[in-house]
């Protein structure tokens, strides 16, 4: 792609986001997302093939309906209010309404249909900012109405999101659905603690972002897709596959991992006021996510699968490609936890 | 419409003589091949013929009396028809295999535990050792469009391989606006799952397709199609050649899967794209090299496997010339 046109789109995306970030305005939220929208569309056809094609139209469809439904909830708003200022919502309608389509803007289930098959279809590097840059908009518009959220809604949409991030994960071979369905789950864990305490839904958006730009990078790293590649990146670089184990852990929640701390302040979160089947049924529901992480990390890091050269190790040539924050995106998603005091007290 | 096709077909489960598209030709698309199970021969359905086709049942049955037929009944037999039996079994089916499905889905990718599936570095994907690998098939020519090619698939010897044969015809169809014909085709069906809901195989850790075939010397073409999801791409299939040899020997072809060029409504298109693997929807063999005559194919089995010293990504260049869209 020409690099002037890259980096408009790249601006116009960051911009985008922010627009719905500091807007006190319905419609200019509104704008926001839509330039969101369109910015990230010829990102995902930077290199044309039926499969991007097929993945941005289902993007844009997908988005173009959570648009119009949140177009919709904003005039309902207005219509009940006589005012655009982003508020809590006075309406239920529109505060269903809203609800839903920043559900499907954020790919909670049901509606979570596209989330796999958008990332199956575009590149890693598109993957990485479709799941981690594009949910901060959504979560923002959501902590800011979150007084007017119907709490049954959301927490059958979050606890549905956890059950079907996990189920769906389970016996995929193709990395990115992996990471799609991982993304699902966490959307979930995110959206479950809006109601009670919204401070830790930007903590978990905030570790969730680390832990998955890590894991993308490290896929980044050896261009792998498939679980197969990934189980033989022990034969090129084998220091990557204990750091793969570390992070695919952390996601999965485990302490001593930074993973760990979102996960242990919402069940806190949610004990303390008094449900205590819902952080239950959550944290039993993780462990199908953790299961598919450590099928991945067994066959990444602790077992040496078979590989079609005889070598111990393939001849390192210098890297060509870049390793954008690597090490530090490592050292943050799974050295965090001590810190937690400090993170909780921050935001 | 999946719904009631399995319905008719349905009926067919207690019929003990079954009868071959005198349900089901006025209802369904006549594109596809009419058949009956229980016969050895797959005739090809033309449109509006079914009252020529119980004359060619007649013959059918003719035919099925000079080639040796253990399984055919007695047509003093009278087929018994129940509908809401039908209609229980078929939702019943159903169920069990969304109950398998779920079952499956716990144990791992395809029904079997992950380590095995990541090993696997062959597997059959399509054999032909009974009537019912023949169903899962469906033989197509250009009588459709009112051409005169036939093709028949049948069993063969032993019940060991399938035989595809016929006859090719270029002769044009006389409508006005076709200037060519003659073209034959065996299209593999799109694997469905509980409530007819399509699947896809994933072959992303094989590279190479094999294939053991017994041909006549005939140019084949073999075409694979990737999942739909989105009308326009029913359009498009990635293609490669298979030429057979003839003779007594069997054949093994191995084409790998960086072969394959890339083809939307039948046309090559300049800008090329790699086959991906992971939504493979259906395999198809055409054949359409304008020679008329008979033509016979015999295929052992079709599988994919892993060739490790083939290292190529992709066989064709995209090139600044014909598709500039690509290099901007």
């Amino acid at each position: 792609m020409n690099p002037l046109i890259s980096i408009t789109l790249l601006m116009t995306l960051i911009l985008s986001t922010m627009i719905v970030m500091i807007s006190s305005h319905w419609l200019f939220a509104w704008i926001g997302l839509e330039m969101n929208m369109m910015a990230i569309i010829p990102i995902m056809m930077k290199k044309p093939s039926p499969r991007a094609t097929e993945a941005s139209t289902k993007y844009f469809l997908t988005q173009a309906t959570a648009s119009t439904l949140l177009m919709l909830a904003v005039i309902l708003n207005l219509m009940h209010s006589g005012q655009w200022t982003i508020m809590k919502l006075f309406d239920p309608t529109a505060s269903a309404l809203m609800t839903m389509a920043l559900a499907i803007k954020l790919g909670l289930s049901p509606f979570h249909f596209w989330v796999p098959e958008v990332t199956q279809g575009i590149p890693l590097t598109t993957g990485l900012i479709l799941l981690t840059w594009q949910k901060i908009a959504p979560i923002s518009i959501l902590y800011q109405i979150s007084p007017s959220i119907n709490l049954h809604l959301m927490i059958t949409m979050s606890f549905l999101s956890i059950l079907i991030g996990g189920w769906g994960g389970l016996n995929q071979t193709q990395l990115r659905k992996i990471m799609a369905y991982s993304s699902i789950a966490h959307m979930g864990w995110m959206t479950s603690i809006l109601l009670y305490n919204s401070t830790l839904t930007l903590l978990n958006l905030l570790i969730y972002i680390i832990m998955t730009f890590t894991m993308f990078m490290l896929l980044i790293q050896n261009t792998t897709t498939t679980t197969l590649l990934l189980s033989q990146t022990w034969n090129t670089t084998p220091v990557m596959t204990t750091f793969t184990m570390l992070t695919l852990l952390s996601m999965g929640g485990l302490p001593p991992l930074t993973g760990f701390m979102p996960k242990w302040m919402i069940i806190q979160e949610l004990t303390k006021n008094d449900t205590l089947i819902l952080p239950t049924l959550m944290a039993v529901t993780a462990l199908l996510n953790l299961y598919f992480y450590m099928r991945l990390a067994y066959s990444t890091a602790l077992t040496l699968f078979p590989s079609t050269n005889n070598m111990k190790m393939k001849w390192q040539f210098h890297p060509t490609k870049q390793m954008t924050l690597l090490p530090t995106a490592i050292v943050l998603s799974t050295m965090l936890l001590p810190l937690t005091p400090t993170y909780y007290i921050l935001l | 419409m999946a719904l009631v096709h399995k319905l008719l077909n349905g009926t067919y489960i207690l019929r003990k003589c079954p009868k071959p598209g005198v349900a089901s030709c006025p209802f369904l698309s006549t594109r596809f091949a009419d058949y009956c199970s229980s016969s050895l021969e797959k005739p090809v359905a033309a449109p509006g013929k079914a009252p020529s086709q119980r004359k060619t049942e007649g013959n059918l049955e003719g035919h099925h009396q000079r080639e040796v037929a253990l399984d055919i009944t007695s047509p003093e037999d009278k087929p018994e028809v129940s509908f809401d039996k039908a209609i229980k079994e078929e939702i019943k089916d159903h169920f069990r295999r969304l109950k398998d499905d779920i079952v499956n889905h716990w144990i791992g990718p395809e029904g079997r535990p992950l380590h095995e599936v990541l090993m696997e570095q062959a597997k059959v994907v399509w054999q032909f050792r009974g009537k019912e690998d023949l169903d899962k098939w469906i033989v197509t020519s250009d009588k459709t469009i009112g051409g005169r090619s036939e093709v028949f698939l049948k069993m063969g010897r032993n019940n060991q391989s399938a035989l595809l044969y016929g006859t090719l015809s270029s002769e044009a169809p006389q409508d006005g606006e076709s200037g060519r014909s003659g073209y034959c085709a065996m299209i593999s069906k799109i694997p469905t799952g509980p409530f007819e809901r399509k699947r896809f195989y994933d072959w992303s850790q094989f590279n190479t397709l094999y294939l053991r075939v017994r041909g006549d010397g005939r140019p084949w073409m073999v075409n694979i199609r990737e999942d739909t999801d989105i009308i326009q791409r029913k359009d498009q299939m990635y293609s490669y050649f298979m030429f057979t040899r003839g003779g007594p020997y069997w054949q093994e072809v191995k084409i790998p899967f960086s072969k394959f060029f890339f083809s939307n409504r039948g046309r090559i298109r300049d800008a090329q794209y790699k086959l991906l693997l992971d939504k493979i929807s259906s395999i198809g063999f055409t054949l359409a090299d304008k020679v008329d005559g008979p033509f016979f194919l015999e295929i052992d089995f079709i599988g994919v496997f892993t060739d490790p010293a083939h290292t190529e990504e992709f066989a064709y260049e995209n090139s600044p010339e014909l598709n500039p869209r690509l290099f901007k």
